[in-house]
């Protein structure tokens, strides 16, 4: 199951298949034993890389992305037969990082009360206390804002399409501060987007929660993306008002999304912090007035006078509907680029344990596995088992 | 448009919807059967055709042309009311097509404005005719299904939450046919929750009679009334835009009795349910005499009542955390000083 092809080598050794190679070169110890050697680059490509694993009730699927925590997977409840994803968080890593482990305490502690559309649904957590591994099972999303971004023409979503994507973050930041949590780390970065192109925040790893007894939103700690932090963070304030913040990253995120650029840049933090306390950037000329009059609002230089979600809500561009004129930003294609589809990729793991033989690797399939036969020959119960399983597969392939 | 040339323009179909919905809603149902019966067939067929211009069809999409025309001819001749008064007189299709081209007509929009939610502002008939929907079985999901719609844009919510016909509410919730009431249930969570500063405007605006009400469906006969009304209450209280009416429920000593009744319900979801409403009044850092003097005269029998209180959510990290914050909160409450008498 790692991405590490001498892993799944390894691996396979394990399995019940692999036991029949292993007693197989016993048998032939004494007519052939250089081809071990010569082998193992072959056996590292046998087809049978997807071994179904499951973890709890959910099998799991291909690598989605890697963070700073550790993996993140596909997976497929078994239960609710819900596509998910899964969180991999490695104790290990997690202890070098500063407030790493309590961070994500405080994270699970969260999302677990939280129920938006429009922010990351936490499904269940699960533990592995032998391999220090904790597993966070949340919605399946096909990517995230900034990868998109990363791969658009100009760095930059189409105004119609950065309209419903902002529009989106409000409603979720909307929900966030209702439940008195200030995110703090708004960011095309933290955005996702699920199969059906909606929105969803994600990484309350630095999320404050408000006392619901007080009626101010006022925090002293920030630990947010500074090239998305407020003049009064970058000016290293005392307090300052939460949501406000927050609103300021909004803005930051809309200018990124409608430009593919930052309104403040620095080669290093301190020149970052520099150029956002001055309050000093231009919006590009070739932006629609009411998105610029807007984006000035949002980047208010004093927090009081940056607009509420409700007044964001009332700007002309806000309430405008965008002639979708230009073509939509896709997500990337998952699995190193090669599926636009975003194909469910629990699906040949699944095959993998219902013992259907597997058909990942396409026609070149046969040709590996005649190639193993060639370098051994299989005995006769084996040799037995993968005629039906070829028969099995040509009756796949024909329905 | 050669596809629409045999076929009826938006103007004459709006007219022939309009004379047999007319007909349909006049027509004596016992005399005059057979007319009926031409106008029903007429009116659902209308129907078909309306809703293939606006979604359009596997061979022709749709055409903002038509589509505007259509929306100005049923604005003009107040198709919208008419189709909502006499829905229980159209077929079973029908009436599916009604709620779908009402929903697409509401959704429409010419730059920022929003044309069919504008008409219905000053038509609020309509409104009120969906809400008087959930009266009568054959028509109360469908109307439902609009009326939701249109609680989406705030200023028809507006309108809902600002009449005295938001209150008949109480009552649909507690129907006795259950789809009904839940989905008249969702309506009215949609209209409490949806437009943040609105609904906390409302609450506070008319706190004593929302609540009253309220405390009627908290101790409804009806199980599934109580644990939804009583889950909508937490959420309510915990949403920071309610702050003012947070303050002012978790002030009144005897919603607070109601809570701890709760916590000793028989079913074990609506005593969770109530924990998490009975846990604000307690954690308040500024608890006022009357809600001090109840927790302590029960003092030592909520710390006792809390210790037993659902040990088997050992999983639940969040639920014990909370539970063991509240019963030390309890145990170091100071005893008052005696009231001063003057």
């Amino acid at each position: 199951m790692e991405s590490n092809p001498t892993d799944v080598c390894y691996e396979s050794d394990h399995t019940a298949e692999s036991e029949f190679n292993v007693i197989n070169y016993f048998n032939d110890d004494d007519s052939n034993l250089f081809f071990h050697r010569v082998d193992s680059d072959q056996i590292i490509y046998q087809p049978r890389q997807k071994k179904a694993k499951l973890f709890g009730q959910y099998i799991m699927g291909d690598i989605l992305g890697e963070g700073s925590y550790g993996k993140v997977k596909e997976c497929l409840d078994s239960k609710t037969l819900c596509r998910r994803a899964v969180k991999i968080l490695k104790k290990k890593k997690l202890r070098k990082i500063p407030n790493g482990e309590a961070n994500v305490k405080r994270e699970i502690g969260l999302l677990r009360h939280l129920n938006h559309q429009n922010v990351i649904r936490l499904y269940d957590v699960l533990h592995n206390e032998e391999k220090q591994k904790m597993y966070l099972v949340v919605e399946y999303c096909v990517g995230g804002l900034q990868d998109m971004l990363d791969y658009a023409p100009g760095k930059k979503f189409p105004i119609w399409q950065a309209h419903d994507y902002f529009h989106q973050l409000l409603r979720g930041l909307e929900y966030l501060h209702s439940q008195s949590i200030v995110h703090k780390d708004i960011k095309p970065g933290n955005l996702l987007i699920a199969t059906n192109e909606v929105v969803k925040i994600t990484d309350l790893g630095v999320a404050e929660v408000l006392d619901i007894y007080m009626t101010s939103d006022i925090c002293r700690t920030s630990q947010g993306s500074p090239a998305f932090q407020p003049p009064e963070i970058a000016n290293g304030d005392e307090e300052f008002s939460g949501f406000k913040v927050d609103i300021w990253s909004s803005g930051v995120t809309l200018y990124n999304f409608t430009t593919g650029k930052y309104p403040f840049e620095g080669d290093n933090i301190f020149r970052l912090f520099e150029n956002i306390a001055s309050g000093e950037y231009t919006i590009p000329n070739e932006l629609d007035s009411s998105l610029a009059e807007l984006l000035r609002h949002l980047l208010e230089y004093n927090p009081a006078n940056r607009p509420t979600i409700k007044e964001i809500r009332e700007y002309s561009w806000m309430r405008r509907k965008h002639p979708q004129n230009t073509e939509r930003v896709p997500s990337p294609p998952a699995n190193d680029m090669l599926d636009a589809h975003h194909r469910m990729s629990v699906l040949p793991y699944l095959e993998d344990l219902h013992r259907v033989e597997s058909t990942d690797d396409g026609p070149s399939d046969d040709d590996k596995t005649s190639k193993h036969h060639q370098l051994a020959p299989p005995s006769p119960s084996v040799a037995k088992k993968q005629a039906v399983q070829k028969s099995k597969k040509s009756t796949c392939r024909q329905s | 448009m050669p596809l629409w040339k045999s076929t009826k323009s938006p103007q004459e179909l709006v007219r022939s919807l309009r004379d047999a919905l007319l007909c349909l809603s006049t027509m004596d149902t016992q005399r005059d059967s057979r007319k009926i019966q031409k106008a029903s067939e007429e009116v659902s067929k209308t129907l078909v055709t309306m809703k293939n211009m606006l979604y359009g069809t596997p061979d022709q999409d749709p055409q903002s042309e038509v589509m505007a025309q259509l929306a100005q001819e049923v604005y003009n001749n107040n198709i919208l009311l008419l189709l909502v008064q006499t829905l229980h007189r159209i077929d079973f299709e029908g009436k599916k097509d009604v709620a779908q081209i009402f929903n697409n007509l509401l959704r429409r929009q010419i730059g920022t404005r929003m044309p069919t939610v504008e008409y219905i502002c000053t038509n609020s008939d309509i409104l009120f005719t969906l809400l008087k929907g959930y009266e009568h079985q054959d028509i109360a999901l469908t109307c439902g299904m609009m009326l939701r719609e249109c609680c989406r844009h705030e200023e028809l919510a507006r309108i809902v939450l600002h009449s005295d016909k938001f209150y008949n509410f109480f009552t649909y919730v507690e129907m006795s046919t259950f789809d009904i009431a839940s989905d008249a249930f969702s309506t009215f969570k949609e209209l409490l929750t949806r437009h943040k500063i609105l609904c906390a405007d409302f609450l506070e605006a008319n706190y004593d009679s929302v609540f009253d009400h309220y405390q009627r469906l908290l101790n409804s006969e009806n199980y599934v009334t109580r644990r939804q009304a009583l889950k909508l209450l937490g959420e309510l209280l915990l949403d920071r835009h309610n702050f003012t009416i947070m303050t002012r429920y978790i002030s009144n000593p005897d919603n607070l009795k109601l809570m701890m009744n709760m916590l000793r319900e028989k079913s074990r979801n609506i005593q969770f349910e109530g924990f998490h409403v009975f846990k604000v009044f307690v954690a308040n850092p500024n608890k006022p005499r009357p809600i001090l003097e109840i927790l302590l005269r029960n003092k030592d029998k909520l710390v006792d009542f809390l210790t037993k209180f659902h040990t088997d959510r050992s999983e639940d990290e969040q639920f014990n955390d909370e539970k063991a914050y509240l019963i030390k909160q309890i145990k170091e409450l100071k005893p008052l000083d005696p009231p001063v008498h003057h």
